[in-house]
């Protein structure tokens, strides 16, 4: 009896202990990029480090939103992932209503061939791309951007999308029909409402993807004033001495944004139905 | 369920909202949109490549020559393309592997009932939600030989006595790949969890009354269960981290000992924009993607009954 008691006390330790090693090495390092960006530059690199800055200062994100053109990459990444995301909803609402909803000829064909894109990179994509872009004279511009991450987002909020249309029931439009309501009505009145909730998640997922971009920009955008976020902090990076404290303090101001849109959907991500909720 | 459904709206449709033929129209109207962008800005781009890898074409410049099969004959004798596959081999073989380890662990101890479930579930996949930049950056000072941290504590406990150059190019290699551990294993946690869920409980109160053991427990009981999404995951993971240009490539810049991880996609990029040699480019692209394709079918062979599970 006592054995037992001890065996089963042992084991919620060793549970606790592994649960609290996973969470310390994910959070471990944002952490130490927050305690970073607000040390005062002699600070940054004292020997031996402080992980709690002895006088914290937001100077590193005042020269961040002064000295350099954050403010402008921001701007042009909520420009091109918002319209980026615009359109992909739109067109894969449409898509997943269609791949659900009808029956015809090469359906699931077509479901397939989605599929398969889906699990295309990045790197495969955008070098005929970028060769595409410059014959049709739009290099350099924020419509090839938005181009460009829709061809990516599109496969996989496509799939997401049917994914959740078929858990809403067929019936319920169809009830609607029967009470007399043309299926555009019944769409907009019965379907829509349930379909809400997912349209949104997929919206922020699809947000998420677009804003963390990184080779299509590189490779797009060649004009200071257009550039993304983490393409333009990368060159923030590069310029002369790397001063480690502007430098997290950019890095702390891309991570909010994603991580605010995460910590709102990713209930859905575990509950299992967005399993397929992720790409990269 | 959903073919279930659907044949019910089939029949249905007949009855009450006209003929068949105009659900059909109105089914290829609606997917038609969707189905135009992904022909032109996917498969288009991807059908190019294959016609540009037989071309000789600067990068910037319009002039292009057919060349035929060249680039990939220059490939073939090209010592660079062999050392860059055989380091895509090498990272991507053992992210894979450590991925998938850690993920199932970690995906087995968040489906037990804890305190802090909720938010622990949340910070583990934190990493993976951000952007790549941030995760490098981060991880590069971290990793710092003079002022990183990580450095710090390993002279502090006395592993190491003079610091440890991370960066350099002996050691980038492991440390890209501890990166990309950690930034790419919730996905594994993530695909894992989403299925424990599912497997009912009684399961286990069977095997429990039995007295089995945790470890047979989860040998009999959860294994078989998640054999099939296991087989996913994995087969998604192996193309994602084989094409991983951005983790490498931004690890490797700047760093001096970036030729050290130059992967098969970071080559392509150079060929392409450092080089100018878009032809070559393409081929290194194709090459890449011939090779996933010949990959997955072989998987799908050794791997048949899991592939009709999951």
């Amino acid at each position: 009896m006592n054995r037992w008691r001890f065996q089963r006390i042992s084991n919620r330790i060793l549970l606790y202990i592994g649960a609290g090693l996973f969470v310390l090495q994910a959070v471990f390092p944002f952490f130490w990029m927050v305690s970073t960006s607000l040390k005062p530059h002699v600070e940054v690199f004292a020997q031996p480090p402080s992980f709690i800055p002895h006088q914290p200062t937001l100077d590193n994100f005042k020269r961040l939103f002064t000295a350099t053109n954050f403010l402008t990459y921001f701007r042009n990444s909520l420009i091109v992932s918002g319209l980026a995301v615009l359109l992909t909803m739109v067109v894969s609402t449409a898509g997943a209503y269609s791949l659900t909803r009808y029956q015809y000829y090469g359906r699931e064909k077509i479901a397939g061939l989605i599929l398969c894109t889906y699990m295309f990179a990045p790197i495969m994509v955008v070098i005929p791309f970028f060769i595409l872009v410059k014959k049709g004279g739009i290099e350099n511009t924020h419509l090839a951007l938005i181009l460009a991450f829709t061809s990516f987002c599109l496969p996989f909020t496509l799939w997401l999308m049917r994914a959740f249309f078929k858990t809403i029931p067929v019936q319920l439009e169809e009830a609607a029909m029967v009470d007399g309501a043309g299926r555009i009505r019944a769409v907009i009145y019965v379907v829509m409402p349930l379909a809400l909730p997912g349209i949104i998640a997929t919206s922020i997922f699809t947000f998420i993807l677009a804003w963390n971009d990184y080779i299509f920009t590189r490779i797009l955008i060649t004009s200071d004033e257009l550039k993304t976020l983490p393409v333009g902090v990368q060159d923030l990076f590069h310029s002369a001495l790397i001063d480690w404290g502007l430098i997290m303090s950019a890095g702390m101001m891309i991570t909010i944004p994603a991580l605010l849109f995460f910590v709102t959907v990713q209930r859905y991500l575990i509950r299992g139905w967005g399993a397929g909720a992720v790409k990269g | 369920m959903a073919e279930e459904s659907g044949a019910y709206l089939w029949k249905s449709s007949i009855a009450k909202t006209g003929p068949k033929r105009r659900d059909q129209l109105a089914g290829y109207l609606t997917i038609s949109p969707a189905l135009l962008l992904i022909l032109a800005l996917t498969l288009y781009p991807v059908a190019y490549s294959i016609w540009l890898s037989l071309l000789e074409k600067h990068s910037f410049f319009p002039q292009e020559r057919f060349v035929g099969l060249e680039n990939y004959i220059y490939l073939w004798k090209d010592p660079e393309f062999w050392t860059s596959l055989w380091l895509g081999i090498v990272y991507s073989g053992w992210t894979i592997l450590f991925q998938v380890v850690l993920g199932v662990a970690a995906a087995l101890i968040l489906n037990e009932t804890f305190w802090g479930r909720g938010l622990a579930r949340a910070i583990v996949l934190f990493p993976y939600m951000i952007p790549t930049i941030v995760a490098v950056i981060l991880w590069k000072w971290l990793l710092n030989d003079t002022y990183g941290i990580v450095n710090y504590w390993l002279m502090a406990i006395g592993i190491i006595m003079d610091p440890f150059c991370w960066l350099g190019a002996d050691h980038i290699m492991l440390s890209v790949i501890l990166m990309s551990i950690w930034q790419f294993f919730p996905f594994v946690l993530l695909s894992i969890l989403a299925r424990l869920q599912t497997i009912s409980p009684e399961l286990y109160e069977a095997a429990k009354v039995d007295g089995a053991s945790a470890f047979s427990r989860f040998i009999h009981i959860t294994l078989p269960q998640i054999r099939g999404i296991l087989f996913v995951v994995i087969l998604l993971r192996s193309i994602w981290m084989f094409t991983k240009f951005d983790t490498v490539w931004l690890m490797g810049e700047g760093a001096g000992a970036g030729r050290f991880i130059r992967t098969l996609p970071v080559y392509a990029y150079m060929r392409t924009l450092t080089y100018y040699q878009a032809g070559l480019g393409a081929a290194l692209a194709v090459i890449m993607f011939g090779i996933l394709v010949v990959t997955t079918v072989i998987y799908f062979r050794l791997f048949r009954e899991e592939a009709d599970i999951g």
